[in-house]
């Protein structure tokens, strides 16, 4: 499903070149729930953008769904986004002006759905994250679990190939955070494949399997034990 | 996809009221100035006769000496623009267009039959019946005198549509008479409103002046020594005294208009005049070869110069005022468009490419230009009343808004619109949807 | 305050900056040509006629027919005219100044010359002329009774006895010298007449902006005759204060002399100088309006966009003023920063301003803009421009310093 060999995106200033990640691989096969962790400035981010192409990259091969995404122009990579990714950001960024299932449709407009072809993945979106009762209410009317599962629904209405999620529960408290991941967790038993970003460690558990990112690299974490334990004891 | 990105503007317009008023104002007012000026600029320099204009003319005879050019002509060829009256008459005698008619204005005092009421003034045209086909004039009752009657200097009057309601209470006046410096005159026809502006067929005398009350046989004037209240322009030699010396003498004062169907007619009278002036100047009458013109309406309206310079400065300052606005307009769009990155970022993370952001964001400077362009309407209407108000009475015959103006006027909102729409759709369209997600 | 970070913040924001020295640019050059313009108009129809025009009206009168009678006719209405009280001086012209028709001709020094010496308005007027104008003699004499011939008429081709010019056209004439009892050949030069007197100053008929008889607005010739034809003008001069009242007895007593006329109108001097001059007048108010207008689209354009930057920079002006900044600080930090826009856009407004003077002296054959109006105008704009960023600029200075820990916009 997502495949990157060898990936590495370097920020040159007038002054330095700096990596954000460099000989960058990583496979995520159809089905899977990865979580992707990795302190402060470890580059877990910039891997989330490069795979949801919402950045370029600089060397090294990238492959989406079996098509490479290397020299892609930005009307395909939007197309691309559109079509087989779904996003879930920290933040949420609904759009405040329109209501639920307006922020919902929007990704369904640039696909070039019909009316009731739209209406339809609305709907069942809704039903999926449970919120079809709040189709009409806009954002600033609801709480933050329920924006980010709206912002879940938008992420599903598409019938995407691949879920990237953003630390997706960064800004809720402790009991809508778990309503997220019990929703996240059910996706995947339904086939979704899913690849979460994370700090938070406990998180990162709740995913089938985990990718470790320290300075732009892969670190195998069978190696280091011992930062394992230590990010399980405190934290 | 168009009417959802109508919806989405009109959604981000209510956001934000202060801001889209702003805009719509900006716009709006720059078309008002604008379209102000450009209506009259229009009206001024338009073709009042699109049907005809190119087969009607316009004749010069230079029958003044070309080395006294000092002495007179503000025209740049040096040639006048009014006829003798001589000229005149062999030209009409000579029939060698399709149609053609000498004429000057004048005046008359009208006595009416009550004798309650004081005479009062009418100015008049004397001119030949094929003035009435060749300017395409309208009549209400009634016809345009024969040909027969010019011969036989009868006295005949065609009156104006706000003669005859002021004299006949508006019936239909055909048979009935009219007292001029005491003489009976008989009405054959009563015309529909009719005053065009400019004043084409008479560019010398009051360029935007209303059409004359009164029309009658040339011949029957000149026999009235009907005076005339047009220039009257003498160089070198002011003739003799008397009407009689006024006749017979070399000042100017008829204009003289010739209906030449097509290019070959037209190139024949050329040629005609040519000769003409030819003849003059071998039977001594002329010691130089006399230039002669010959100019369509519209090449006849340029030489003129009907367009006046104020009109000219009106239109400069208003263009260069909804520049400004435009500029203005940009900078609030910006400004708009700029505070909303973070959505433009989300809905390219979605799936948008370029195109359907720069398609929202130009469909949303559409809409401003719409509503824009109604206001500039409003506003235009209240300029021309300004205009009205301020300006003499000539001027505000030019002030009516025709199909056409309200067409150009929202064109040129629309086009505003999106000309100070584009630079801050480009803008959009860069918004990195990685780099607005990270700031979070 | 220092200016180069003020200008490497700007040019994040280059592209607004830009719009706003633009608009100023642009206002700017409008804004000296347009008071220009209004200036010269408001110039143009203030010029003295010549006439004391606060006493002064015109009754303009047309005969039905062409009687035989006309000059019994007009002499018995200006013996009545003459004999209404409050009546200082009454006469038959031809024309009048300010009027918009009348007319002209060429004048010669000597009969063989190639070109004319000058161009010349014409009036003709009675020994009461002079006192019904309320002209100012200044050299030479009015006219005698024994030296007036009847004209009959504009056709009547009777030579005139003698002339009395303008001191502008005496001037242009025999520049240096006295013109009193020189001759001039008028009349398309078939007549030689003396020189009897000079008044101060008599307008032509045509006074109007782009009057194609600009070039000789103050030369007039009057001579004298007894005029009268099937129209003419009656000016009459009235004691002070009672214009009202005899243009009222004017009218009823002519009319009860003769009721075969047309009494055109009656129009004081005052309401001839407003409708000679109504276009003038008018394009002046309008071009001030339309600078007014220009200075406000551009304030409020200057009040938006500094507002969008405000909000823009929250984070950044929280910043500094947790730093230490005051708030006249953060004052001073935008007007500064729209100082230097100004400044930038007065230059090219002034050089604008200039070339499109230049265009217009081309085209339209206006006068040279004087080097006074351009730093007027720019100074206007600047003070303009740091007037318009005082409302934003003291909302920035309200940020409070709480914001920089805040860590979000």
């Amino acid at each position: 499903m997502l495949k990157m060999t060898h990936l590495s995106k370097a920020y040159r200033t007038e002054v330095v070149e700096t990596y954000a990640l460099r000989d960058f691989s990583i496979l995520v096969k159809e089905g899977e729930f990865v979580a992707v962790t990795g302190p402060s400035g470890s580059g877990k981010t910039t891997f989330l953008t490069i795979a949801g192409l919402l950045e370029e990259f600089t060397g090294g091969e990238y492959q989406l769904d079996g098509a490479n995404v290397r020299g892609l122009n930005d009307n395909q990579r939007s197309r691309l986004r559109n079509e087989k990714i779904g996003f879930i950001f920290q933040a949420f960024n609904l759009i405040a002006d329109l209501n639920v299932q307006d922020n919902i449709d929007v990704p369904l407009r640039y696909r070039g759905f019909n009316g009731a072809e739209r209406r339809r993945r609305i709907q069942d979106a809704l039903s999926r994250v449970g919120l079809s009762a709040r189709a009409r209410h806009y954002p600033a009317e609801l709480s933050g679990g329920q924006q980010q599962r709206v912002a879940i629904a938008r992420a599903l209405a598409g019938s995407p190939r691949l879920l990237l999620a953003d630390e997706p529960t960064g800004n809720l408290d402790t009991q809508m955070a778990r309503g997220v991941l019990d929703l996240l967790e059910e996706l995947h038993r339904d086939g979704a494949t899913i690849v979460m970003v994370t700090h938070d460690p406990e998180l990162a558990l709740r995913a089938q399997r985990e990718v470790h990112i320290v300075d732009g690299q892969v670190v195998d974490l069978a190696a280091q034990p011992r930062m394992v334990a230590a990010a399980h004891a405190g934290a | 996809m168009f009417s959802y990105y109508v919806n989405l503007a009109l959604r981000s317009l209510r956001r934000n009221v202060v801001l889209t008023a702003l805009m719509i104002a900006a716009i709006g007012v720059g078309i008002g100035a604008s379209m102000t000026t450009l209506t009259v600029f229009r009206a001024m320099s338009g073709d009042p006769i699109p049907q005809k204009s190119h087969q009607l003319f316009a004749v010069q005879i230079g029958n003044w000496d070309p080395q006294n050019r000092r002495d007179y002509g503000r025209e740049p060829d040096g040639l006048q623009p009014q006829l003798t009256y001589m000229d005149s008459m062999a030209l009409m005698k000579s029939h060698a267009a399709a149609r053609q008619t000498a004429m000057y204005v004048g005046g008359f005092a009208l006595t009416p039959s009550n004798p309650e009421l004081r005479p009062f003034q009418i100015q008049s045209r004397a001119a030949y019946t094929d003035f009435f086909p060749m300017f395409q004039v309208p009549f209400r009752y009634g016809a345009p005198w024969a040909a027969a009657d010019d011969e036989n200097h009868a006295d005949v009057v065609v009156l104006s549509a706000e003669l005859n309601d002021k004299v006949f209470g508006g019936a239909n006046s055909v048979g009935k008479t009219l007292n001029l410096d005491g003489h009976d005159y008989r009405v054959v026809g009563v015309m529909e409103h009719w005053s065009p502006t400019p004043k084409f067929y008479d560019l010398n005398n009051n360029q935007f002046g209303k059409a004359e009350e009164l029309y009658l046989p040339f011949t029957r004037a000149i026999d009235a020594q009907m005076p005339s209240w047009g220039n009257y322009n003498c160089s070198g030699d002011i003739g003799e005294p008397g009407w009689e010396g006024r006749l017979r003498s070399e000042c100017v004062w008829f204009q003289y208009w010739a209906e030449l169907p097509s290019a070959e007619s037209a190139a024949r009278y050329r040629s005609f005049l040519m000769n003409y002036a030819s003849d003059l100047q071998r039977a001594g009458r002329f010691r130089w070869l006399p230039r002669t013109s010959l100019r369509d309406v519209r090449e006849w309206m340029d030489y003129q110069q009907v367009v006046t310079n104020s009109a000219r400065i009106l239109v400069l300052v208003s263009f260069s005022f909804l520049f400004v606005c435009l500029l203005n307009a940009m900078g609030l769009m910006l400004a708009k468009i700029m505070g909303r990155a973070a959505d433009i970022g989300v809905r390219r993370a979605l799936g948008a490419n370029r195109y359907a952001i720069f398609s929202q964001c130009l469909i949303e400077a559409g809409v401003i230009g719409l509503a824009g362009g109604l206001l500039g309407l409003v506003l235009t209407a209240l300029g021309l009343w300004g205009l009205r108000v301020l300006l003499s009475e000539e001027v505000g015959r030019l002030t009516h808004m025709s199909v056409t103006d309200i067409s150009i006027a929202v064109a040129l909102s629309l086009t505003a619109a999106l000309l100070a729409g584009l630079y801050p759709t480009w803008r959009a369209g860069q918004v990195q949807p990685a780099w607005q997600l990270k700031a979070q | 305050m220092e200016i180069r970070p003020i200008l490497s913040a700007m040019r994040r924001n280059k592209v607004g900056a830009v719009l706003i020295a633009l608009q100023m640019a642009v206002t700017l050059a409008i804004l000296c040509n347009g008071l220009f313009i209004v200036e010269q108009r408001l110039s143009l129809s203030s010029r003295p006629s010549g006439l004391d025009e606060a006493n002064v009206f015109i009754l303009t009168n047309q005969w039905v027919g062409n009687p035989p009678d006309l000059k019994a006719r007009t002499q018995a209405d200006l013996a009545a005219l003459r004999s209404l009280p409050g009546v200082v001086a009454a006469t038959v012209t031809n024309s009048y100044p300010m009027s918009g028709g009348g007319s002209s001709e060429a004048v010669k020094l000597n009969p063989d010359q190639k070109e004319a010496s000058a161009t010349t308005a014409l009036y003709l007027v009675d020994e009461q002329g002079l006192q019904a104008m309320g002209v100012k003699l200044i050299a030479g004499r009015n006219f005698n009774a024994d030296e007036i011939p009847d004209k009959a008429g504009f056709d009547d081709q009777v030579p005139p006895t003698a002339a009395i010019i303008t001191r502008v056209l005496a001037g242009k004439l025999f520049p240096g010298q006295s013109a009193l009892g020189k001759t001039i050949y008028v009349q398309f030069q078939k007549h030689t007449v003396p020189i009897v007197g000079i008044v101060d100053r008599l307008q032509v008929p045509w006074v109007e902006g782009d009057s194609w008889a600009a070039d000789f607005n103050d030369n007039s010739t009057i001579e004298p005759f007894h005029y009268f034809g099937g129209y003419y003008h009656y000016m009459i001069r009235t004691q002070p204060g009672q214009l009202a009242s005899v243009i009222q007895a004017a009218e009823k007593q002519l009319y009860k002399l003769n009721r075969a006329r047309v009494i055109e109108k009656s129009v004081p001097m005052l309401e001839a100088r407003k409708i000679a001059y109504k276009d003038d007048r008018g394009l002046a108010i309008i071009l001030v309006v339309v600078c007014a207008a220009l200075l406000a689209v551009t304030a409020f354009g200057i009040v938006g966009l500094t507002s969008y930057w405000v909000a823009q920079r929250r984070r950044q002006i929280g910043i500094r003023r947790a730093l230490g900044a005051t708030r006249n600080a953060i004052i001073q930090y935008f007007q500064t920063e729209n100082f230097m826009i100004a400044i930038s856009g007065a230059a090219v407004g002034v050089a604008l301003a200039v070339s499109l003077n230049l265009w217009m002296v081309s085209s339209f054959a206006m006068a040279r803009l004087q080097t006074g109006y351009a730093f007027v105008g720019a100074a206007v704009v600047l003070l303009l421009g740091q007037a318009a960023v005082l409302w934003p600029a003291i909302k920035a200075a309200s940020i409070p310093p709480a914001l920089a820990t805040r860590g979000g916009a």
